[in-house]
């Protein structure tokens, strides 16, 4: 697919066009492992546990979490743009490797799209219970009301959050479900099963393949990436300006937007690389999710991460340079010493020290290694945005009004339940739909084994 | 009733090579089913799409389009000012941007499966169903008007192109 050549295997084991199609979909029909039902009944807990958390916010209102009038924003915010963060792996891999004709990117990119559907949707519960009174939601949007009619605030970063981030959820479905459609076809036509047959070939919007619907399926899928591309940089441009357009210190500088979407991307792949060790492992997707792709994955975060350290070293430069007493207390007496340094601390390790480890051959090569620093990082990440929330509002410029912040009950409840929510759609994706794009990977398949060859005999 | 011929390849360079080899010798090649895009079947069979047009069309009108709203809204309908900023602000650049993507992508998509004539739920037969697994499957369409040396002429030009099997088709939805 998307015309260009391709460097280095990445497809082992001499497959066909058919043993494509047969590894990728093997999953589908093979009864449901035990790993399976156990891994989603404690997703359903958490769920139900997440559940107590969302009615008792529901129910009491915003008191039940351990907001006060100085920390207004506390677990909801963090997980919200966590989450958001996680998302935009998946975009990153489809799209920027995409434009930046990347062929490796065809083994991961569907179930990091994946990924990125499910983590926008747990993102999106946190605002939404954040309003307190849920049921006047729609509110949000600009509507023919009986109040004027008044309209939204069209100058407001909270606005501009809720049209970016339902922007990014509809074009990264489309973009995921589009990439299925052929696939679909492929099972519609290989199952043996009725109900299968039915179900899939409903889903596969009469997919026939022909050369003019590969050429219009190429062409629209082109354009709805090129489309999605900008959005991976404004989105989280967007979520970053709920900060720094305050005047808040240590969110009123301008490295947010660029330094929020690196650190989207860092966290986004991270989770990818958790996910893709943990698929390639179950489904023993090996010779498509090559050690050489892992490779790549964390030279890419090795980059990043050195990015990431440049960020933090910036802002402790600004804070100081910029000789604002309260800037320079955030950053000296709030962070990197006083309440919040195990925080801080965290952040700087997970962030900016661990991922430097994969200059080292051997510990990229060591899967399992590369598997525990990828939960690093994005226990990093979660931290990074804990930092940012937390110790800038607990101690702003009146010292009376300073106040601590911890998380009640129903707050760690509601954040649980989202990982139990993403745990699920991940699993239902592993259960049911085709993880690893078979045409796309046919679409490279020939010119990585004649490449193959090619080495094998010199 | 109509007839196709069906050329099946196990490659997708020997069907390269087929397609252009069929041209020269004047046989029209009505279609190709294939598991995968195959770039260079496009300028051989004189297939365009206009779909980027459409997409343009659809991002200009919707840029224009939210902005008249946002205008709209902040200044004539409702003249509500906010911290002292100007109605009609710059800050409209971020909907805009990011309204357009929305409006963009989800026209486009829809365009594209209007063009398709594509749907939930739609049935389709294809000519040959190993098309979507690991065959190339060439269509030579309308084969019911050739006479009997035409067909066995064609027949042998399948062959020797590589078709690894030939075999008579009446599915007829390529067009």
């Amino acid at each position: 697919m998307y015309n260009t050549r391709v460097r280095g295997i990445l497809i082992k084991g001499n497959k066909t066009y058919s043993d494509v199609g047969r590894d990728v979909l093997r999953p589908l029909d093979a009864p449901t492992p035990i790993w399976w039902w156990v891994t989603a009944g404690l997703a359903i807990i958490a769920m139900a546990w997440g559940s107590w958390g969302f009615y008792n916010t529901i129910s009491t209102g915003i008191g039940a979490w351990g907001l006060n009038n100085n920390v207004a924003w506390g677990y909801a915010i963090i997980n919200f743009v966590w989450w958001i963060g996680i998302g935009h792996a998946g975009t990153a891999f489809s799209i920027f490797l995409l434009i930046l004709r990347q062929k490796w990117r065809t083994s991961i990119n569907r179930a990091a799209e994946a990924m990125t559907i499910f983590a926008v949707m747990a993102a999106g519960l946190f605002p939404l219970l954040h309003m307190g009174r849920i049921w006047d939601g729609f509110f949000i949007f600009p509507y023919w009301n009986t109040r004027g009619p008044l309209w939204d605030n069209f100058n407001s970063p909270l606005f501009w959050d809720v049209v970016a981030i339902s922007t990014y959820f509809m074009a990264s479905a489309l973009f995921w479900y589009m990439g299925m459609i052929p696939d679909f076809a492929t099972i519609r036509e290989s199952t043996a099963s009725k109900i299968k047959k039915k179900i899939y070939g409903a889903m596969s919007f009469g997919w026939i393949g022909n050369a003019k619907s590969w050429l219009r399926f190429e062409t629209a899928a082109l354009l709805l990436g090129g489309m999605a591309a900008p959005l991976v940089v404004s989105v989280h441009s967007i979520v970053s300006m709920d900060f720094s357009v305050s005047v808040v210190p240590g969110w009123h500088t301008t490295i947010f937007p660029p330094y929020f979407v690196i650190g989207a991307i860092f966290s986004g792949f991270g989770m990818v690389l958790t996910l893709m060790i943990i698929l390639r492992k179950l489904y023993s997707f090996k010779d498509y999710v090559t050690d050489g792709h892992l490779d790549a994955i964390t030279r890419i975060l090795t980059f990043i991460s050195l990015i990431m350290a440049t960020a933090y070293m910036t802002e402790l430069f600004t804070a100081w340079y910029s000789g604002s007493e309260y800037e320079l207390f955030t950053f000296m007496k709030n962070r990197v010493t006083g309440d919040y340094t195990f925080a801080y601390w965290t952040m700087i390790t997970c962030n900016a020290i661990i991922p430097q480890l994969f200059w080292f051959k051997a510990i990229r090569k060591n899967i399992a290694i590369v598997f525990i620093m990828s939960i690093f990082i994005n226990i990093g990440m979660w931290f990074e945005r804990y930092v940012i929330v937390v110790t800038s509002l607990s101690k702003d410029f009146l010292p009376a009004t300073w106040a601590t912040y911890s998380p009640t009950i129903t707050e760690i409840a509601a954040f649980v339940g989202t990982i139990g929510l993403f745990v699920l759609g991940v699993l239902a994706f592993f259960r049911w739909l085709p993880t690893i794009a078979i045409s796309e990977v046919k679409g490279v398949l020939k010119e990585t084994t004649t490449l193959k060859s090619f080495t094998d005999e010199n | 009733m109509k007839t196709n011929i069906l050329g099946i390849y196990e490659d997708e360079d020997v069907l390269l090579h087929a397609i252009d080899k069929l041209q020269a010798d004047g046989i029209v090649v009505a279609d190709v089913y294939s598991p995968f895009p195959i770039h260079g079947i496009w300028s051989r069979l004189k297939l365009t799409t206009r779909l980027p047009y459409a997409t343009f069309v659809y991002g200009a009108v919707g840029a224009v389009a939210i902005f008249m709203m946002l205008y709209w809204m902040s200044v004539v309908s409702y003249p509500l000012k906010f911290g002292g900023k100007p109605l009609n602000t710059l800050s409209f650049i971020i909907i805009m941007f990011v309204g357009t993507i929305f409006i963009g992508t989800l026209l486009t998509f829809l365009t594209y499966l209007g063009r398709e004539k594509m749907f939930p739920g739609k049935q389709v037969v294809l000519p040959d169903p190993r098309s979507t697994e690991d065959k190339f499957v060439l269509v030579i369409a309308n084969t019911e008007d050739m006479n009997e040396q035409e067909t066995k002429h064609l027949m042998k030009m399948l062959k020797e192109t590589g078709a690894t099997e030939i075999k008579e088709s009446t599915v007829n939805d390529h067009e």
